[in-house]
């Protein structure tokens, strides 16, 4: 196992619970509880913190430099502080290169969302580029429409296992007390749900919850000298596809590949089916199918074996990203349930986990990814 | 830890409106200079890093998943990042770190923004509480012209002295082949321009402009097999400061301090006034260049009025400021703050033709942003 000086380490996690809406906090209320929460049982303050970094978006906010007004409540006051704008995976990126080059000890990573006050479909399809995508309405929906035919025509998956999907990952959301689950879709509910982007429907698309995430992370030094059980990130990568979804490869995600091979490649994982969970972000069932693909847990079209007992590694203990999408923070979401499992301290997930894969996306049609590996 | 350097540089031809590019346009005709600056393709660069002022500047949300595509960066690491005015400096510090924190050996980070798309102070004014602030607000000149005031009676910043800062720049930008305002003006000019937010007056505030610029960043071992001459990136911080406006003393800046102090013990400066041979800062009104100047070290509190009375910071000055013109040559707000530091490196390494500072060796760079409250600080060096 590398070991180098450099290490850094995830110490601490927390979030508020992820809701349809969190109608009676404002983002500064989301975000004080997740930070507040994510430093307890460190033994670490806000003085030990060197810098903060943190993902949310002006347009879901309705508000320029957003991170401005959010500065206090993360407690970022004269300290170090960027704003990532991207899913948070991307920030805790820039946070661990940062105690890597040895300019800081402890950092906090933070991502929130609040998409119950925005419009999402806007935020997305402000995105398209304003020439050719925008003016015919091409937005996300479209994009992962026609995402799943491509993949659909060319894999063993069909709606039933969509449906199985679906009803697997809400099952496991009403476990983890971080997701309010009111009632858990059947199989039947997901096939007579409506089709939004044919072929997928409404209940194969991820829902947008609100919520914050804070994650802290720390240097080698640090984390040996605080935490019993610190989580080692052995690998990064990230990786975008171009914008023009027309020229993209449809059926499959080589950026998601692309990211998988870089943060593989530092950690020295040579078959990812060794590593004991996955956590994935992506948007709809098939987009998660196509993500467990492109990180190299099943040949192309094939992914749906993962969700068979028995599969060689567990799939979105927590739920995943289906039933709970805080867009801008749900990878970090994952980094800290895949964190919180391998330290024991989840209410779910896999006994006995040593080492875990977690996956950021952003953009239309899943345009950007990002991979973490994580051990014990 | 070894030092990063800059190994190129390119800026785009800025102007009020760039109507012949789009945003992808111009964002390539800056990163295309860089690279043959640099003298790489984009195959050699191994992580993308954009900055842009606030989305609902250009309406374009994310716009670096736009952006890719021009930049030919398709399966690389492409990450924005946005902190206001300063987003340059602050993209270069995460690319510095990319590289340092050895997550990527050459890192292009490229800058830009096209106001002439978006309805600019519009987009300044939700930078405010929708709840306690921004009822009242008024863009950023509201508060910014309030603190002026205040620094006149404490530090005895007068309308002369900012309006000398006016006249140095708008005369330095002639030199500057990308800056697009060009004119000569006199301190009666400033003071007689029409009054925005009194004491800012017209000629106070820089231009608003379309503009990207790009930066090659590389570790000390690539940039050795790289280019003749880098420039050294010996230190660089971003400070912020969390309080609202009204609860704030912004007779001195803090976050700016801060950046100062912690840049400055990492390059080894503790006569700043000495050692610089050259400064490169993001003045969005002539009053803040002022405050810098004491923030920076060039001279005591209260002492920036005399400092640029005396001439010191003109060209032929002991330490002259924005030989580029700074903002009142061409603002392009997301791209600014890099394009400050890219003027750093010409200057050190020689290459800032009409603009040269002689035997410039050792430069400062300050940026910032948001309500002021977010302040960035770099120090670039001919020697590593």
């Amino acid at each position: 196992m590398h070991r180098s000086s450099t290490r850094v380490a995830v110490v601490g996690s927390a979030q508020t619970q992820l809701r349809d809406a969190w109608r009676d906090r404002q983002h500064v209320d989301l975000i004080s509880m997740a930070v507040t929460n994510a430093l307890k049982g460190t033994g670490l303050t806000m003085r030990d913190v060197d810098f903060v970094i943190d993902s949310g978006s002006d347009i879901l906010d309705g508000r320029s430099i957003s991170n401005c007004g959010f500065l206090g409540a993360m407690g970022a006051h004269h300290k170090e502080e960027s704003r990532v704008e991207e899913d948070g995976l991307w920030s805790a990126l820039y946070g661990v290169t940062k105690i890597a080059s040895g300019a800081a000890e402890v950092g906090l990573i933070i991502a929130y969302s609040k998409p119950s006050e925005g419009d999402l479909d806007a935020f997305y399809a402000t995105q398209c580029e304003p020439f050719y995508l925008r003016p015919v309405g091409f937005d996300h929906l479209a994009a992962s429409g026609i995402q799943a035919q491509q993949y659909l025509a060319r894999s063993e998956a069909d709606e039933a296992l969509l449906a199985k999907i679906v009803e697997r990952s809400w099952a496991r959301a009403a476990q983890n007390p971080g997701v309010q689950v009111d009632e858990v879709p059947g199989v039947d509910d997901v096939l007579a749900s409506e089709v939004v982007a044919a072929p997928l429907r409404r209940l194969q698309i991820s829902r947008p919850v609100d919520g914050a995430v804070a994650i802290v992370l720390a240097s080698r030094a640090v984390a040996e000298k605080i935490a019993s059980d610190p989580v080692w990130i052995t690998g990064m990568g990230a990786a975008m596809d171009e914008h023009a979804v027309p020229s993209r490869e449809l059926a499959s995600l080589p950026a998601c590949e692309a990211a998988a091979r870089s943060a593989y490649g530092r950690a020295g994982i040579d078959d990812p089916l060794t590593c004991s969970l996955v956590e994935t972000s992506a948007g709809t069932a098939v987009g998660e199918l196509m993500v467990l693909e492109a990180l190299g847990l099943a040949e192309a079209g094939r992914a749906g074996a993962l969700y068979d007992d028995g599969a060689p590694i567990a799939v979105n203990p927590s739920g995943g990203s289906l039933p709970a999408d805080p867009v801008m923070a749900t990878g970090l979401v994952r980094l800290s349930d895949a964190a919180l499992q391998l330290t024991g301290r989840a209410d779910f997930g896999p006994d006995g986990a040593t080492s875990a894969i977690v996956h950021g996306t952003g953009g239309v049609g899943m345009q950007s990814h990002c991979v973490f590996t994580l051990e014990v | 830890m070894s030092n990063v350097a800059i190994v190129g540089t390119g800026q785009t031809k800025y102007a009020r409106r760039r109507l012949d590019v789009s945003q992808a346009g111009l964002v390539r005709e800056a990163v295309d200079a860089a690279l043959e600056d640099a003298e790489l393709t984009i195959e050699d660069i191994d992580s993308v890093v954009v900055c842009s002022g606030p989305a609902l500047f250009g309406a374009v949300n994310q716009p670096e998943k736009w952006l890719v595509d021009a930049c030919r960066a398709r399966l690389k690491p492409v990450v924005r990042v946005t902190s206001g005015g300063g987003t340059g400096l602050a993209g270069a510090l995460a690319a510095m770190n990319q590289v340092k924190g050895g997550f990527a050996d050459r890192v292009l980070v490229v800058a830009y923004d096209k106001l002439s798309e978006g309805a600019l102070q519009y987009q300044i004014s939700t930078l405010y509480d929708p709840f306690w602030g921004r009822e009242f607000a008024v863009g950023i000149m509201g508060f910014a012209a309030a603190y002026w005031r205040a620094r006149m009676d404490i530090l005895g910043h007068t309308e002369e002295a900012a309006a000398l800062v006016a006249v140095k720049n708008h005369k330095n930008a002639h030199n500057n082949p990308y800056a697009h305002v060009k004119k000569d003006i006199t301190v009666d000019d400033v003071l007689n321009s029409r009054p925005l937010a009194w004491p800012i007056k017209l000629l106070d505030v820089p231009p608003i402009s379309d503009g990207a610029c790009a930066v090659v960043l590389a570790s000390e071992e690539v940039a050795a097999k790289t280019v003749a001459k880098p420039a050294w990136i010996r230190g660089m911080a971003y400070y912020c400061e969390a309080d609202n406006v009204a609860h704030r003393s912004m007779i001195q800046s803090v976050p700016l301090q801060l950046a100062a102090q912690r840049v400055y013990q990492a390059a080894g400066i503790t006569n700043p006034r000495r050692q610089f041979d050259v400064a490169e800062v993001q003045e969005p009104y002539t009053c803040f260049e002022l405050s810098y100047y004491e923030a920076l070290g060039f001279c005591e509190p209260g002492g920036a009025a005399k400092l640029i009375e005396s001439g010191a910071t003109e060209m032929d000055g002991d330490i002259p400021v924005n030989p580029s013109g700074g903002c009142m040559g061409a603002n392009p707000i997301g791209a600014t703050a890099l394009i400050r530091l890219a003027e750093a490196a010409l200057q050190v390494t020689g290459k800032a033709g009409d603009r040269q500072v002689e035997n410039a060796r050792t430069a400062v760079v300050q940026a910032g942003g948001g309500w002021a409250n977010l302040r960035g600080v770099a120090v670039v060096a001919a020697d590593n």
